[in-house]
């Protein structure tokens, strides 16, 4: 304890900035919590009577079904492609990551569009199979059908996750269990999941986030969630003082289960020793590679080809009508704007890490995880907290900060930190305390040691964050909109501009756009993470 | 270390201050728009093209602009907010974000039923929240009314969507203005209850619904009905044709059909007041209402102006001649009819 406090003094500087940082990126909640003072309950108590009970219900509905659903799609063929080889596993590993880069409401928008009555696969019946005409003209708008979307777009964040940690428990446990005389199914259930549990977790709690944030999906499935009612206070009421006292509800509730999380986590901390041969070493029987063929075509098609494939056929039907210099343009904005907010959050990132590793303070331990808290907020609101703060700025110095590209960045980096945090924390953790010793000893300062030899350690884990950081920003839409400078687009902007309006085919060339840079980025993402 | 923080430091608060604009310029305008349809986009052009003046375009949702221009306060650099729904208009009225606009050359561009008797706000364009049916299913006899909807022969045949969406909240705070809230409510639950499906998707989806025979009228904005009709695809273009067009409410002692417009005002603080009213003047000016006819579908509030040819062919109706702004003066109380009749 001694030592520690001695090296907090040491730090000190290091820390009080830290704490600086820390405070920056909650003081939005905080705005929030000043919002809420002294408003009128009347709103707050009608929400509670007539609506917050069939919210929560639906909610929690549509959360049970999208996380599991993206277990079936993200842990299965994680496992197999981790602990199996077999002719194409580098390319379905690299296409099933590729997912992410579709938005959860394009996704919703997509299939919604696809599957309706007048949408390709319906006339593909009519037209082909006549007689099954009545069995599929069905309304696909349901719950159960949009959490499965959901997960399309959601369960690569359990696949990434899961195929870092089966790679990791590797052949010593698996050789030990197959001695034991278990079979792969038993394995599977007995070593592979209980070791990846905190890697499991983490995923879901992002997963969670992401489907309590929705909005645009859930409301074109005319699905009331909680955040829908967020949305209801704010917009048919009116009332902001009630929709933020509803956000900082939904944020203690996330808070909770964020700690219940953390707490699972370190109790299932098993330090495991990462194995050392990599290659994946099951037998394939006939019958287990058709359903490592199968499941991970299904997903692959489904998740991906299909709305790919639906977004160029829109193109070129439209294709006269496309203006390339506007998707240039707002591709130039897009990458701009996602480049800047993704290296601020990594340096930061890096940073706060950095110091809690040095520093080894409680304190620091606890800012670390709370600036991951900011990511369970909805961004609209999030969006109208930063407004509030930068509102009185405007008017004492006469300037324009609300509307301006660093305000934007600052509410890109407080709403993705969190993104960043968990891959580049997995990785920190892996390298043991004595490795900072060992830079000691060699005369190196601390940050130097820092630089030269941790950074370049954890290279791919960083690469990793940027990666993911970048394709979250690049899809941001309800911070994009409301604090963009005046006619700065993005890609994802004009998708939604398009998309609200009923004009599905006119946003597929933006949307498409998003996904290929995405497609790019996660690329890189998974030869890095094969590499690891 | 210290000294390359505090150089970081140092370099990003020069950027934010850079990167910081002033307010007022002198030939330029700034507007929050709720209208996101690329027919404005070429309605600015030509606007600067005529008179030089630059326009700057924030688009986001209409709440969460009110809810900036409010916190911005006199400090904010909109000239101009626009919506696409009266509701939201009244409304930052209501809240003090508006000034008056009494200029005679914007004013005589209008038919005199659209203007606002409070001149918060200028009407672009209007439309109106028709009824549409299975040609095959139903008997335009059979149509009469909004209030006629809750009749039981339409039992799981109606289609509508979201109690969410601010065209059904502006037509139910029509019902109240015009039949009381009592009446509303027992409309409203016989609504639900002759639902053929939860409230859900868009307009568009209510009528491929229909299409697709899951229902068989539905209530919708008259303009996607002119969009789907000149859809580029075969599948929309014929789900636009098995439907035909109605409008509600046109006997004699009836209301006439409810319509709301998509309207712009100025801002209380409006840095650049000037221009900003020759923007209005502008857009209301019958070249400009005859570019946002033939692009989106919509009706002109200019006298001059007649409707796209595919509009014009459902014929001239009467209008509901409510005081527009009750649409945002009940909107509270249609919302909570709505939660307590179920209408998700």
């Amino acid at each position: 304890m001694e030592i520690s406090l001695n090296q907090i003094k040491k730090n000190s500087f290091k820390s009080l900035i830290v704490v600086l940082l820390a405070f920056i990126i909650v003081l939005p909640i905080i705005a929030l919590f000043v919002i809420s003072i002294g408003f009128d309950t009347t709103n707050f108590f009608y929400f509670a009577d007539y609506l917050l009970l069939d919210y929560t219900l639906s909610t929690l509905y549509l959360l049970v079904l999208t996380i599991f659903f993206s277990f079936l799609f993200g842990i299965v063929p994680a496992w197999f492609i981790s602990t199996s080889k077999f002719k194409g596993r580098r390319f379905y590993d690299l296409l099933l990551y590729l997912p992410l880069a579709i938005p959860t409401y394009i996704m919703a928008f997509s299939y919604g569009d696809i599957l309706s009555f007048s949408g390709p696969f319906q006339s593909f019946v009519r037209d082909f199979i006549p007689s099954l005409t009545t069995l599929v003209n069905q309304d696909y708008l349901q719950i159960e059908v949009l959490s499965i979307l959901l997960s399309f777009s959601l369960y690569p964040y359990l696949y990434a996750a899961c195929r870092i940690s089966f790679s990791l428990i590797g052949n010593n446990y698996i050789n030990l269990s197959k001695n034991l005389g278990l079979n792969e199914l038993k394995t599977f259930f007995k070593i592979g999941i209980p070791l990846s549990l905190p890697a499991i977790f983490s995923a879901i709690f992002l997963i969670s986030m992401e489907v309590l944030n929705e909005y645009g999906a859930v409301s074109y499935f005319g699905i009331n969630t909680y955040t829908s009612g967020i949305f209801r206070a704010w917009g048919s009421m009116a009332d902001m003082e009630t929709a933020s006292i509803l956000a900082i509800l939904l944020f203690l509730v996330v808070c909770f289960f964020f700690f219940i999380e953390r707490w699972i986590t370190n109790r299932y901390n098993y330090s495991f020793k990462s194995n050392s041969d990599l290659s994946p070493n099951f037998k394939n029987s006939y019958q287990k590679l058709v359903l490592i063929h199968i499941t991970s075509l299904i997903i692959i098609l489904a998740a991906f080809v299909i709305p790919i494939i639906y977004m160029v056929n829109n193109i070129f039907v439209d294709f006269d009508n496309i203006d390339f210099f506007d998707v240039f343009n707002l591709s130039k904005n897009t990458i701009f704007i996602s480049f800047i907010a993704s290296i601020l959050i990594i340096l930061v990132v890096l940073f706060i890490q950095y110091v809690k590793r040095i520093s080894n303070s409680k304190i620091l331990n606890f800012v670390g995880e709370i600036i991951s808290l900011t990511y369970a907020l909805p961004g609209a609101v999030i969006g109208i907290s930063i407004i509030l703060l930068f509102a009185p700025i405007n008017d004492s110095l006469g300037f324009l900060l609300i509307g301006s590209i660093p305000v934007l960045v600052y509410a890109y980096f407080i709403r993705y930190m969190a993104v960043a945090v968990s891959p580049i924390l997995t990785s920190f953790k892996k390298y043991p305390k004595k490795l900072d010793d060992a830079g000691k000893s060699i005369g190196l300062k601390p940050f130097q040691f820092f630089r030269k030899i941790f950074i370049p350690l954890n290279n791919n884990a960083i690469i990793i964050a940027f990666c993911i950081c970048f394709v979250d920003i690049m899809k941001d839409l309800p911070l994009t909109l409301i604090l963009r400078p005046f006619n700065f687009d993005t890609l994802a902007t004009q998708t939604y501009e398009y998309a609200i309006e009923e004009m599905i085919t006119k946003s597929s060339i933006y949307s498409l756009t998003i996904i290929i840079f995405g497609i790019i980025l996660l690329s890189i993402l998974s030869i890095k993470q094969s590499k690891k | 270390m210290k000294k390359n923080i505090l150089r970081v430091i140092f370099i990003f608060f020069v950027l934010i201050i850079t990167s910081c604009e002033n307010n007022q310029k002198p030939n330029e305008i700034n507007i929050y728009s709720q209208r996101h349809y690329a027919v404005d986009e070429l309605q600015y052009e030509n606007f600067t093209k005529q008179t030089g003046i630059k326009v700057n375009v924030t688009k986001a949702n209409a709440d969460e602009l009110i809810q900036r221009l409010k916190i911005e306060g006199s400090s904010s650099s909109a000239d101009l907010f626009i919506t696409v729904d009266v509701g939201k208009l009244w409304q930052a009225g209501d809240m003090g974000l508006l000034q008056k606009i009494e200029d005679e050359t914007i004013t005589s561009n209008i038919k005199k039923e659209f203007l606002d008797p409070n001149n918060f706000w200028v009407p672009l364009t209007f439309r109106s929240r028709i009824i549409v049916y299975s040609k095959d299913r139903v008997n335009v006899n059979e149509l009469d009314s909004y209030e006629s909807l809750a009749d039981k022969k339409w039992e799981n045949r109606l289609l509508i969507r979201s109690s969410s969406n601010s065209y059904n909240q502006a037509l139910m705070s029509s019902i109240i203005a015009n039949n009381g809230p009592k009446v509303a409510e027992q409309w409203s639950s016989d609504i639900v209850s002759n639902l053929a499906r939860d409230p859900k998707g868009n307009d568009r989806d209510q009528v491929k619904a229909i299409a697709a025979g899951q229902g068989d009228l539905a209530v919708v904005n008259s303009y996607y009905i002119g969009l789907l009709l000149s859809s580029e695809k075969e599948d929309e273009l014929n789900a636009g044709n098995s439907v035909g067009v109605f409008f509600p409410n046109q006997r004699v002692d009836q209301s006439g059909a409810h319509i709301n417009v998509s309207g712009i005002a100025l801002t209380k603080n409006s840095p650049n007041k000037e221009n900003a009213l020759k923007l209005i003047a502008y857009l209301t000016s019958s070249v400009a209402q005859q570019t946002y006819v033939d692009n989106t579908y919509e009706y002109s509030v200019n006298p001059e102006i007649e409707p796209n040819k595919i509009v014009k062919q459902w014929g001239d109706f009467k209008k509901d001649n409510l005081d527009l702004n009750m649409l945002g003066v009940k909107r509270n109380e249609a919302i909570r009819i709505f939660d307590k009749t179920g209408w998700k």
